[in-house]
């Protein structure tokens, strides 16, 4: 490179190029992994929640409901007591079931049960 | 070598450096600046997508991703504007406002591999080494561009030259 290419190169550095404007630049996103241990985080919270609650539900403590209506019989009948009943006095747990079906069952022997209103036709 | 995740801070600093230049190289392909500033500012935010590593020379890969975007514009058939004193990208340190918007119609007129390293050479302060590193070509190639390139733009900055040294 010669002295004329010097001092040209010299020339063109007088024109400075405009700054552009200020960068923009949005906030970096959370990195992949990070997502995937939210997610995984958020599935546990649920699957540990779900897992509670059957944990903790009437059925798993010894209650076990023989009727489907419980609000209008409210009535439950638990398996482990009938259970120990019936190993201890199967006259009183015969006592306890009799008693306990005539709430739970529907009864055909009044005046509008199913049975007498089929009868009557 | 181990290469490193490309950090805000990396990007904040080679925009820093090399903005104006990849301004005004970009300006060679898109006459608006306004699109020019736009494929800038893609061009280094997709440097932070996806956490990617920083390239070995950052420079070359920002020159390579400036002209690529520039020409993706150009293809998509990108109105441009003509060229004007306020839309022009150089400014003239005495003022010389006809010389700074013929100054950027020469190089516009370079073919690209020699706008591209008179560019790296004088406005990003690049060595010929350098610029022979970051575009892949050899010493000698990237020297002989470089002269061709200065002599086209001495000729058409000629009448210019003459009148500052009046």
């Amino acid at each position: 490179m010669d002295g004329n290419d010097e001092q040209f190169e010299n020339y063109l550095r007088e024109f400075e190029p405009r700054r552009p404007r200020a960068l923009e630049l949005k906030r970096q996103s959370a990195p992949d992994s990070w997502r995937r241990l939210a997610a995984a985080a958020v599935v546990m919270i649920a699957l540990g929640t779900s897992l509670w609650l059957v944990l903790h539900s009437p059925e798993r403590q010894g209650f076990r409901t023989v009727s489907g209506d419980k609000a209008a019989v409210g009535i439950r009948l638990s398996i482990v007591p009938l259970t120990k009943l019936a190993e201890t006095d199967p006259t009183q747990l015969d006592a306890e079931l009799a008693t306990a079906s005539r709430r739970v069952l529907p009864d055909f022997r009044g005046e509008e049960s199913t049975l007498q209103v089929l009868a009557r036709k | 070598m181990e290469s490193r995740k490309v950090s805000r801070e990396d990007v904040t600093r080679l925009y820093h450096e090399h903005g104006p230049a990849l301004l005004a190289y970009a300006s060679s392909f898109v006459a608006d600046r306004g699109l020019a500033e736009d494929l800038l500012h893609q061009v280094f935010a997709k440097l932070l997508e996806g956490g990617r590593s920083l390239p070995d020379v950052p420079a070359a890969y920002l020159y390579r991703a400036v002209r690529n975007a520039a020409l993706n514009t150009r293809r998509n058939g990108f109105c441009e504007t003509g060229l004007d004193a306020t839309n022009g990208c150089f400014v003239h340190r005495g003022g010389d406002k006809e010389a700074a918007l013929a100054l950027q119609v020469a190089l516009a007129a370079l073919p690209d591999e020699q706008r591209e390293v008179v560019v790296m050479r004088i406005w990003s302060g690049m060595t010929l080494d350098e610029v022979a590193a970051a575009t892949g070509v050899s010493l000698n190639t990237v020297a002989s561009r470089y002269r061709y390139a200065l002599q086209k733009l001495r000729e058409k900055l000629k009448p210019f030259q003459q009148t500052e040294e009046l």
